[in-house]
Order: C-alpha cells, then structure tokens, then sequence
C-alpha cells in the first residue's frame, strides 16, 4: 500500500512541476524542457533533481524556488529537496515534442537539429527556421544573444528578428 | 577530499573569473553593438562557470562560492596573467579570446575524462557552451586576418603579445603530481600545452596569419662567429624558452599591477557590504 501511495504521490510532483514554468521562457514549463531529471519520493521527502540548461543560467535560483514552492503544495509532501546536477549534461534533444512547438509560438525558434548535436560537429547555425513565418530565409545575426541560452537570427521574409534557442 | 582537488578546481574558475571580468568591461564600450552583447554574453558565461566550480570547490573546502570568488586577497587567486591583462584594444582582446578559448578547450577536454564525477560533468558540460566562443573568436580572426593590412599588423602584433603570455595558463600547478596520480586531470601542463601549440599553430597557418611559437623562436635565432671565422646560425630560444619568457607566476599567486587594480575593483563591492544578498 505504501509503494502505492508514494506513486500516486509521485504523479501528483509531476504534475505541479508541469506547472512550473521557465521564468525567461514562461511559455514552457521545466519538464517541457527536460530540465527535470527524476523525482523520488520517500515517506517523509520529495527530493527532485534539476538539469540546468546553462552552468551560468542565472535563473537558476528562481527554477530552484519555484520547484521547491509548487511541490510543496503536493499534498502529503512536508520536505522537498531540489538538487541540480550537471550530469548528464542538459542537450536540447530533452525539449519534449510539445516543448518545442511551445517555444516555436513563443516566438523563440527551437534548438537545430532533433538530437543531441554539437556544433563542433555541425558549425553554428548560419540560419533557423523562422517561428514567426515558418521561413528559412534567415541569417545569424549573433551566436549570442539576451540571455545566454539564445542566439539572434533575422528573418529575411518576414523580416522579422527572433532568436533561436542555442544548440549546446 | 582533498585540498589540493580544491586548488585545481580553484585555479580553474579564477582563470573564468577574471577574464569574465575583463569581458565584462567591454559591456556599453564595443566597438560594434552585437559585440557589445556578444562580449557581455560570454562574460555572463565565464562567471557563471567560475561560479559553477566556486561551488564545487567551496562545497570541498567548506567555503561559500561567493567568499571565494571574492572574499581573497589578491595574491591568493591563482589565474594566469594573461587573464588579467587589461583588455588594451580590439585586436588584443580578439586576440586573447581566442587564445584562452583555445587553450581552454584542450584543459577541459582533458578534464572530461575526470575520476572526480563532479568535475567531469561540469568541464563537459561547460566546454559545451564554450564552443560558441571558440566559434566566435575564431570567425573574428580568419575575418581580419583576410581584412585590410593595418588591421591584419594590428592582429599580429597583438597575437605575438598574448602568445608570449600564453604559457602562463600551463603553468603548473604544486599540486600537479597529486593531480595526476588520483586521475583529477588526465594530462599534465606539459602534455596540455604541446597540444595546445600543435593546435595554435596548425590554426594559424591554415588561416594565413604567419606567427606562431615556431615563428617567434625562428625569428631569434642569431648569428654568431665560429672559431674558424664563418658566421653560423646558432638557434634561438628553444620553442619552450621563447614561449615561456612572460606570463608566468599566477599560479602561485604572483600577480602583475593590473591585477590589484582589477581585484579592488571587483570585489569592491563585497568587502565593504559583507553578507550582503541581492
């Protein structure tokens, strides 16, 4: 009955950290990212463990406060523990299916390529798919960008900006 | 654990700190608004490591990351000297982002096959992101190099500078021997700094930008009388000697004036608000 219990519980973590979302991209939640690498839950602690995308991403303590904050609130659950770890490290290809297409109408083009790519391998992106006119007669403007998760492309249809979620 | 994992890791993000800080400086003053964000970007990048190995250093030595990225005299941070060279003008900071990126490359690749999990993870996860800014560096090089000649002279002149500095960053460190025996690194300065060299050079000649070590130990070679009179070549400082003539000292800790300035500068803050939390 315990065993029970505790994955009924941990259902119910997975669901509040569904709701946890990305305070630069609010469009999408940390599990949309993949940023969640496991939840385990003992009778008297939830102990969640968080991928960060980026060493520096300075919204890392806010993630960390939000998770702490929504599993919590999980009934049954007095201790949450959040812990982050390197290993294995954040790759784009974590981004769920449904990630993607949120990030794409957030107006943020997803990550190239659809598995865990590096771009020693593949050179930096010259050009991304445009989330705004689905065009792919962009150029990169700059590898970097806002924040450190972003580089800045231009639209050569539409003409709009946008960036692009880097390929790490 | 031990001290001396601390030392390596410390020397590791002190290196990030102050060339982040040095980055940082370029934040409003580019000479070219995407390079503004460009350079504050990867500076956001080079302290958000330093921060990373702050902790895991901090988390051996039961410190806190920030007491240790700012907490220090100046003499107890251990970053090469190339690190704190104040950034000059464009040529020499295009010229030193790509010489640290590089160098740095060939430390963390050697750091990915680490026996301290912690330490592997995070060099692959950080050389991950530092290859934007070898992709960066590396495009303003072949650009300019292939550019007008005044900026080409000024490029050259200022990868003389920094490559002569550059042995500073394979300076070993005392705790070396541990280093290698517990497997912490999986190659030693002087394995890391061949590679290095091999790597610049081969680079460099590929580009068409005629300096290198090689160049610079070629270029001092002398002539001198024989006891029989004729004139022969006798070389120049071997590719070692010529490379390691600056730059070195930061280790251990022996720093140049530029350094106290840029220390009192960034930790300003922190020494006279102790505790402080934003």
């Amino acid at each position: 009955m315990v065993t029970t219990r505790s994955h009924l519980k941990t259902d119910a973590v997975w669901d509040a950290l569904a709701g946890v979302l990305d305070p630069e991209i609010p469009a999408v939640s940390v599990v949309d990212m993949g940023m969640i690498l496991g939840v385990e839950v003992t009778d008297d602690e939830v102990t969640v463990t968080v991928l960060p995308t980026f060493t520096g991403c300075p919204a890392i303590p806010i993630i960390k406060s939000d998770v702490t904050a929504a599993v919590r609130s999980v009934a049954g659950v007095d201790k949450v523990r959040v812990e982050t770890t390197f290993s294995p490290p954040w790759t784009p290809e974590r981004i769920t299916a449904d990630g993607r297409r949120k990030l794409k109408d957030f107006g943020l083009a997803p990550p190239t390529g659809e598995g865990p790519v590096l771009i020693a391998q593949i050179g930096l992106p010259m050009s991304a798919r445009c989330p705004f006119c689905g065009g792919s007669d962009t150029h990169l403007e700059n590898a970097f960008g806002p924040t450190p998760c972003r580089s800045l492309y231009y639209c050569d249809t539409c003409r709009n900006p946008f960036e692009q979620f880097k390929t790490v | 654990m031990s001290r001396a994992l601390a030392t390596l890791v410390t020397a590791l993000a002190d290196d990030e700190l102050v060339l982040g800080h040095r980055h940082s400086e370029w934040t409003g003053y580019a000479p070219h608004i995407e390079e503004d964000v460009a350079f504050s970007s990867i500076a956001q990048d080079e302290v958000g490591h330093a921060a990373a190995l702050y902790a895991l250093a901090g988390k051996i030595l039961g410190d806190e990351p920030d007491h240790l990225a700012f907490g220090r005299q100046a003499d107890e941070y251990r970053n090469a000297l190339l690190c704190e060279r104040p950034n000059g003008d464009w040529a020499y900071t295009l010229a030193r982002h790509w010489v640290y990126d590089t160098a740095d490359d060939v430390r963390l690749e050697s750091m990915e096959g680490s026996s301290n999990e912690e330490l592997a993870a995070l060099t692959t996860k950080m050389r991950r992101e530092e290859r934007y800014h070898l992709i960066h560096a590396e495009m303003w090089l072949k650009r300019i190099a292939r550019g007008p000649i005044e900026g080409r002279n000024k490029l050259i002149h200022a990868l003389e500078e920094v490559l002569l500095d550059s042995s500073g960053l394979f300076e070993p460190l005392p705790e070396e021997d541990t280093a290698l025996t517990e497997g912490w690194v999986t190659a030693s300065s002087q394995e890391l700094a061949a590679r290095f060299l091999a790597r610049t050079n081969a680079w460099l000649d590929e580009v068409g930008i005629p300096i290198g070590p090689h160049s610079i130990a070629g270029e001092r070679a002398e002539f001198v009388a024989s006891s029989s009179g004729d004139l022969i070549e006798e070389a120049g400082p071997s590719l070692d000697e010529a490379h390691t003539s600056k730059g070195g000292g930061g280790r251990s800790g022996r720093h140049s004036p530029d350094f106290t300035e840029l220390w009192d500068v960034m930790t300003k803050t922190y020494r006279e608000h102790p505790g402080a939390r934003w």
